[in-house]
């Protein structure tokens, strides 16, 4: 599922040079770490909500917790979907 | 001047690289020789379609009812690439985005002249286009560039470098509008020539060089 995830993300948000070897599960996928931006949280989140019908809601959901890494990414999107 | 695809310069830095058109990356090729990081200049930027080709996917994407890309969006409007602009290189300054009709080039250097003869010292005048998707019906109107192009002039009212008078023509021409005027403006600047007219009837204007 994690690398699963990671190819998703290299895809969606275009990372040309980075390969799924490159992506720390546990590192901060936004800012620091991985370094994307509001638009890829915008992007990424379409992706995941085409790909695995898991909608993330900024609303109700602790979206800065879900989106923290790929592992708590796909912790919650393994969690929804049962 | 350069005929080869365009590739982004060194100073946009690679997590915004991946996020740049083919002509949003001549635009770029085109405007790093005039500007450095932290370079405070108003800039006009000036492009007849801006990016049409991002613009029709999505409206292909609309139509076959799918969900449009947030980042394709974005990047998606006629100043999106002027945004882009003052982000990479911390530029603050004004910057006015045109979508110039049958003018052609003439309306981005009056807007240049303008803010030139309001007391700034130089103002970057950037114009580009591309070609535009088959989709679109033109004829008989001449406003289809073969390719993305684009021309970046830093311009003042008195200096150094290239010495160049504009005004009205009356020349009645048939000459099209910005996307295939540019090449001839640029061949006009490496050029010997003198002078260059370009327009359309009742909207010619001429570059002078003295």
């Amino acid at each position: 599922m994690e690398n699963e995830l990671k190819q998703l993300i290299i895809d969606a948000l275009d990372l040309e040079d980075i390969s799924v070897d490159d992506i720390d599960s546990h590192e901060p996928l936004f800012n620091t770490g991985l370094g994307l931006d509001s638009i890829d949280a915008l992007e990424l989140g379409l992706a995941i909500r085409k790909k695995y019908d898991v909608k993330i809601d900024a609303e109700k959901d602790d979206v800065a917790k879900i989106f923290a890494s790929v592992s708590s990414l796909a912790a919650y999107i393994e969690s929804v979907r049962r | 001047m350069t005929t080869e695809p365009p590739v982004a310069p060194a100073s946009v830095p690679k997590m915004l690289q991946r996020r740049l058109s083919l002509l949003a990356k001549a635009v770029f090729h085109a405007a790093d020789r005039c500007i450095k990081a932290g370079e405070q200049v108003p800039t006009v930027f000036s492009s007849t379609h801006g990016e049409i080709g991002k613009s029709f996917q999505m409206l292909k994407t609309i139509g076959a009812g799918e969900e449009l890309s947030p980042t394709a969006f974005s990047l998606g409007v006629h100043n999106a690439i002027s945004g882009l602009f003052s982000i990479v290189y911390g530029n603050r300054q004004e910057i006015t985005v045109l979508a110039p009709g049958r003018e052609g080039m003439a309306a981005a250097f009056i807007e240049a002249a303008g803010m030139l003869s309001e007391g700034r010292d130089e103002v970057l005048l950037v114009l580009y286009d591309e070609a535009l998707p088959d989709f679109f019906p033109f004829a008989p109107f001449r406003l289809n560039a073969d390719a993305p192009c684009a021309l970046a002039l830093k311009i003042a009212a008195a200096g150094p470098g290239l010495a160049l008078r504009f005004c009205r023509s009356p020349e009645a021409r048939d000459d099209g509008e910005q996307p295939v005027q540019l090449l001839a403006l640029a061949r006009f600047l490496v050029s010997s020539d003198e002078s260059l007219i370009l327009g359309n009837p009742g909207h010619s204007w001429s570059w002078h060089k003295r």
